[in-house]
């Protein structure tokens, strides 16, 4: 695409925009309108000769026509101002050769301009980062050219400090001294914001009312190893930010904060390194090579978020194309290290409605469009949680994307969809592709394909049935945002780490690109280990980042040597790779543990030395990426050695038990089988099985005489009447068991006497209670019950026929007796 | 059918056995006579109470200061494997760990080892399977319970029916790829059915090590062997996978690489084994972690055997890593905590409480030595853990 007509039609896009934004200020739905901080700047005209190359005309289109205006460089760096003239509008050939002095563009955020406008130099917004990142993308734009592919990037290594691993202070876990300390200033003077019970919460909340919260929210913000440059005392001493006194006096304040910061520090020991061990020189993250933002493939950005600021309550579009959508952060939202925000129960960000009218302009004019996010759910159990949206309230939106437990649902409206942009497009529910892991999501629109959604660069296969629609249904007065809905009652918990909208569906290799490209500030750590293997600038190599706001990921530990002329000469081996921090090696993550390598002339290249291992870990941030220092351990390097000892910690000391009962009960099929050796009936006789399977599970299933219940009593009388049905009714069952019993005659006649009711109680208790055991009762008690309940049954009326009667009776007597404890207990 | 009149026996009998329950309260004395030590063994060992011969027989035998020998008298009753050995066993076939399950070549299979005294210590590595017969049972399946549902249903003598075969040779399964409980069908089935495999890994802790995952966890050893689908930043905070999640999967990862080749076809209903080919279940979710482990081969490293765990008495004369899930299985079952394991249960089982004091871990102490001098029978440990809960 010619970026030059692009950006010209951004400014007609824009024109129109703001007149249909003015049209429609009278309706529309309940969207929450955001104060609009960020003007497009106009560019100069440009009266002078035409661009002399291809490449000055892409400088024109991409660079200067954005720092031309007076609001930004144009004002000062113009003909006749101040030298560097790059912003010059009477000779783009001149103004190319003069960017060409303060640009990189083989790494455009190690441009002189960059980095002039990081350190605070006429940046037009408020944060200095945020002026930094959107010129490193117009800069990025200008070294792509108008080819419109990524921006390939070489990145140049280069020797970090050298840092011997030392003495280094590192925070207790007991918060007691920073409580005595810095805890009582903060609160006093910060608390009013930077607390989480503040009226208006202002994230980190290093005042919070809660000391463990507040402590942990101002580790990073404090330099233990070097005072001065603690965020604390530097709010105070160079922003002036919130200083207090009668009258305000920044300088006294600032000169209590860096008191209480030493006395902090001075109270706190200094952690040696072990003399033994075989340590690298030590590295701090940021003293790394920056090594990310270069290969994403960002021609079709028109608004992009990277979450760099890091402090305040705005997040800047850096995309460059203005108008700027900048998301002011609201509720719970708050940043996160290693570049993100995070919301916890209930936040979001949200652009204004005034511009977040790019949206509608830019993408209804181009008919499709994607959006890209990095995000890290925070569970996989939340529903109907939006991450990103852009719309008027619950019912009504141009598009948005929420998770619903693993399923991720995309409402896009369309002429093909209803205003809510349904019906929506859910991932297949099997896929289980929403994790509570970082990951990166894009959705694609366009009238061909509809929707599609990709998850860490993939396809989800699941296809869109809703195609050929087009956008001109879209509704430009609502407003752009994440981590929730525009009423508020869809909050979606996790961290987003990045995102984007493009005006193109992105194909699968461009989304592929952004996905290899990764998220967040990543470098190139080099430990230096040359004196260790006595060959000078030999380093072990880490892909390094901020990995979230509580640990830094290494990876891929790599040997190189940066003179590119060197080739080992003879094998170096290295084995047992250790990560210390701070002075200490650290005791948990240590992935390297195992490895074992030879580094040698076969495997090893000048370009890319060799990689000696694909694995990375993550380890705790303790006083934050410009503190900490890290530092690599060796059980071997070279001709070094150190043995490592596992002393394994002995058994733990058993503890007695309480005492239980000494007896207990029989379980289900432990009762079943019981009950039919006892008896004599088969368990498989069919109404004895049949009643089984019904009880069975009503029955004990634990043998712990406590657990037992009247259920379990319950299903156990069934069963047993079922045993001694059958025991009674079968002829020669019956008769055996029960020897001389006469079960033909009557009730009366039966059990005329005790003697005769012995023909039925005597076989029970011989055959279920069992004879000469002190355990169990003895047969008078058994016999004088079971007496009793045969001659109150014999006196009671029934309608039974007399012999059936009998049975009955002698049934009673057998079941009684089977579902006693006498049976049930062992 | 019972008259069911308010007079009728059935409710009748139904009150007057509720009150008989508190009125017929066994008595434990402290000190039980040999007829009722003999009857509390019969009943711990089979569940079921002796007949009047049997009880004579044992009480004898007792009296006569020989318990280990009436034990073996009461082992010799079915219910001894038909109830007791098969309710040891049939939780273990399962996640839900019920009781209530079809009896299984799982379950068959270890009551056929404790009834032919087979070395229980191959329970986890053995190319071994017990099938039932009987008239009239359909053939063993590798695909289907309806063989062991028919025994089953039909009430089968499992001390009489049960009888050995080589896995391999009705599975399919190479012989060197068999490992005993682990791969017959009803284990396959509950522990390498969909998930990741760890599954077997954790059960196979519990069943055997007596530990599940919350009591084994150490967050010191190496996570070189994590694989790439655990986050490494749970829900954003990494804290939560350094101080929690890394505990089991170092270990566990590295363990269950043995399973690599092995996966359950819910269609086909099936054990699946690929050799050399890693099942895609061990590639899941990549790109939670990019850097971490990627499985290529069934090796497996325990690097349990340092750290708190040693204390599980891991077998110096195994190697301590591998390839596959018999060799697993051999790290298993040759760790000093599976015999301990083993007894543990049977104790339980036998005096219905867990090892409670000095005196019953001394005890388990013993038996375990001898259930592992002689052999790893299962019998030993029954026999003992019931003797010494016999009463006195």
């Amino acid at each position: 695409m010619n970026l030059l007509k692009r950006c010209l039609t951004d400014l007609r896009l824009l024109a129109l925009g703001c007149t249909v934004l003015l049209a429609s200020c009278s309706g529309g739905a309940p969207t929450t309108s955001n104060v609009d901080i960020q003007s497009s700047a106009q560019a100069a005209v440009y009266t002078g000769p035409s661009p002399e190359s291809a490449d000055v005309q892409a400088f024109e289109a991409n660079l200067w026509v954005n720092i031309s205006p007076a609001s930004r460089c144009g004002g000062c760096h113009k003909a006749n101002g101040q030298s560097p003239m790059f912003a010059r509008s009477d000779d783009i050939n001149q103004a190319y050769s003069a960017a060409l002095t303060v640009v990189d563009l083989s790494q455009p955020d190690n441009s002189v301009m960059v980095q002039k406008v990081a350190s605070g130099h006429n940046c037009w917004l408020s944060s200095p980062q945020a002026c930094a990142d959107i010129i490193t993308t117009w800069i990025s734009n200008w070294a792509s050219g108008n080819t419109g592919t990524a921006g390939g990037t070489q990145i140049a290594l280069s020797a970090p400090p050298d840092i011997t691993v030392g003495s280094s202070k590192v925070y207790p876990s007991d918060p007691t001294l920073f409580g005595s300390t810095v805890y009582p200033l903060v609160r006093l003077y910060c608390a009013k914001c930077h607390s989480d019970t503040a009226g208006s919460p202002q994230s980190p909340f290093f005042a919070s009312a809660n000391e463990q919260q507040a402590y942990l929210a101002a580790q990073p913000l404090i330099s233990l190893n070097q005072p001065t440059s603690s965020v604390l005392y530097n709010r105070l001493a160079q922003d002036s930010h919130n200083c207090w006194g009668s009258p305000v006096d920044c300088q006294a304040s600032a000169a209590a904060m860096l008191s209480a910061i030493q006395a902090l520090a001075n109270g706190i020991q200094v952690t040696p390194v072990d003399p033994t061990l075989i340590v690298s020189e030590a590295l701090s993250l940021t003293q790394g090579t920056i090594a990310s933002g270069a290969n994403r493939y960002d021609v079709h950005d028109i608004a992009k978020w990277e979450f760099k600021e890091g402090t305040g309550s705005t997040a800047y579009d850096t995309s460059g194309v203005d108008p700027g959508m900048d998301m002011t952060l609201s509720g719970d939202a708050a940043w996160v290290g290693g570049w993100g925000i995070s919301f916890t129960t209930n936040g979001r960000a949200q652009a204004s409605t005034a511009t977040s009218t790019k949206l509608y302009n830019r993408l209804t004019a181009s008919g499709q469009y994607s959006l890209e996010m990095w995000i890290n759910p925070a569970n996989v159990t939340q529903t109907k949680a939006n991450i990103i949206g852009y719309s008027g309230g619950d019912s009504v939106r141009n598009f948005s994307m929420s998770q619903n437990a693993f399923q991720y649902s995309m409402s896009a409206r369309t002429s093909s969809s209803d205003l809510n942009g349904a019906p929506a497009l859910v991932t297949n529910a099997n896929n289980q592709l929403a994790q509570a892991a970082l990951q990166h999501v894009v959705m694609t629109y366009d009238p061909t394909n509809g929707r599609k959604l990709y998850v860490n660069g993939t396809f989800t296969g699941d296809v869109d049935k809703s195609t050929g629609g087009t956008l001109s249904n879209w509704d430009n007065s609502y407003a752009f945002l994440v981590g929730n809905e525009t009423s508020g009652d869809k909050p979606w918990q996790g961290t987003l780490r990045f995102a984007a909208v493009h005006d193109k569906a992105l194909s699968q290799q461009q989304i592929q690109e952004n996905f290899a490209a990764g998220v967040g500030a990543s470098y190139y750590m080099l430990f230096n280990v040359s004196q260790l293997i006595n060959v000078p600038q030999s380093y072990i190599m880490f892909t390094a980042s901020q990995y979230d706001s509580y640990s830094y990921l290494l990876a891929r530990p790599t040997f190189i040597n940066l003179n590119p002329s060197w080739k080992p000469d003879s094998p170096i081996q290295i084995a047992g790779i250790r990560i210390g921090e701070n002075g200490v090696e650290l005791p948990v993550d240590q992935a390297w543990i195992p490895l074992n390598v030879t580094v040698d002339s076969s495997d090893y290249s000048p370009t890319n030395g060799q990689l000696l291992s694909p694995l990375g870990a993550v380890f705790p941030v303790q006083n934050g990426p410009g503190s900490d220092q890290l530092f690599v351990t060796f059980a071997q390097i070279g001709t070094l050695a150190h043995t490592y000892t596992t002393t394994n910690p002995p058994a733990p000391t058993p503890t007695d038990l309480p005492a239980v009962s000494d007896i207990g009960v029989r379980i289900f099929d432990e009762v079943n089988a019981s009950m039919a050796k006892a008896t004599t009936v088969s368990a498989g006789n069919s109404s004895v099985a049949t009643t089984y399977t019904q009880v069975q599970t009503g029955l004990p299933t634990v043998f712990d005489i406590q657990s037992i219940g009247s259920g379990a009593l319950i299903a156990g009388a069934q069963l047993a009447m079922q045993y001694c049905q059958a025991l009674v009714n079968d002829p020669t069952l019956g008769p055996t068991f029960f020897p001389g019993m006469d079960f033909t005659a009557a009730p009366g006649t039966a059990f005329v006497t005790h003697g005769a009711e012995d023909l039925i109680v005597q076989p029970i208790y011989n055959n279920l209670v069992g004879q000469n055991l002190t355990t169990q009762p003895a047969n008078s008690a058994v016999s004088t019950e079971l007496y009793s309940l045969i001659d109150t049954l014999t006196a009671s009326p029934s309608s039974a026929a007399p012999a059936a009667r009998t049975q009955q009776i002698s049934m009673a007597a057998c079941t009684a007796v089977l579902t006693s404890a006498t049976t049930f207990i062992k | 059918m019972l008259d069911t009149s308010k007079t009728s026996p059935g409710r009748v009998a139904m009150a007057a056995c509720l009150t008989l329950a508190a009125a017929l309260q066994p008595i434990a004395p402290a000190f039980a006579g040999p007829n009722d030590q003999a009857k509390r063994l019969f009943d711990r060992l089979t569940g079921t109470p002796p007949s009047a011969t049997v009880l004579q027989q044992m009480s004898a035998d007792i009296s006569s200061s020989n318990a280990t020998a009436a034990a073996q008298i009461a082992m010799q009753d079915p219910a001894f494997f038909n109830v007791t050995v098969r309710n040891f066993a049939a939780p273990m076939t399962n996640v839900a760990q019920s009781v209530f399950v079809p009896l299984n070549d799982y379950t068959a299979t270890i009551i056929g080892m404790v009834r032919d005294n087979v070395p229980f210590n191959t329970v986890l590595s053995a190319d071994l399977v017990y099938t039932g017969n009987m008239s009239g049972v359909p053939a063993y399946s590798p695909s289907n319970n309806n063989h062991y549902q028919y025994l089953d249903t039909n009430n089968a003598d499992l001390s009489k029916v049960l009888q050995p075969q080589m896995q391999s040779s009705l599975t399919g399964i190479p012989s060197a790829a068999t490992a005993g409980v682990m791969t017959t069908t009803a284990g396959a089935s509950a522990f390498f059915s969909l998930g990741t495999n760890r599954r077997m890994l954790r059960f196979t802790m519990m069943n055997f090590m007596c530990n599940d995952l919350n009591t084994i966890m150490d967050i010191t050893r190496p996570p070189d062997r994590i694989r790439q689908d655990p986050s490494r930043s749970p829900g954003g905070d990494s804290r939560t996978f350094l101080n929690t999640c890394i505990g089991c999967h170092s270990g566990m990862d590295a363990l269950a690489g043995a399973f690599a080749y092995y996966d359950f076809d819910t269609n086909s209903n099936q054990l699946v084994y690929t050799p050399g080919q890693v099942q895609a279940k061990y590639g899941i979710n990549t790109a939670n972690f990019p850097y971490g482990h990627v499985t290529t081969d069934d090796s497996w490293i325990n690097y349990w055997r340092q750290g708190s765990n040693a204390v599980l008495g891991w077998s110096s004369s195994q190697p301590g890593s591998g390839n596959g899930a018999k060799t697993f299985g051999q790290e298993i079952e040759n760790s000093s905590q599976f015999a301990s394991c083993q007894v543990q249960k049977v104790f339980q089982a036998m005096c219905l409480r867990a090892p409670s004091n000095a005196a019953d871990r001394s005890k388990v102490s013993q038996i375990t030595a001898d259930f592992v001098s002689s052999g790893y029978n299962m019998k030993t440990a029954f026999a003992e853990s019931a003797v010494y809960c016999m009463g006195q």
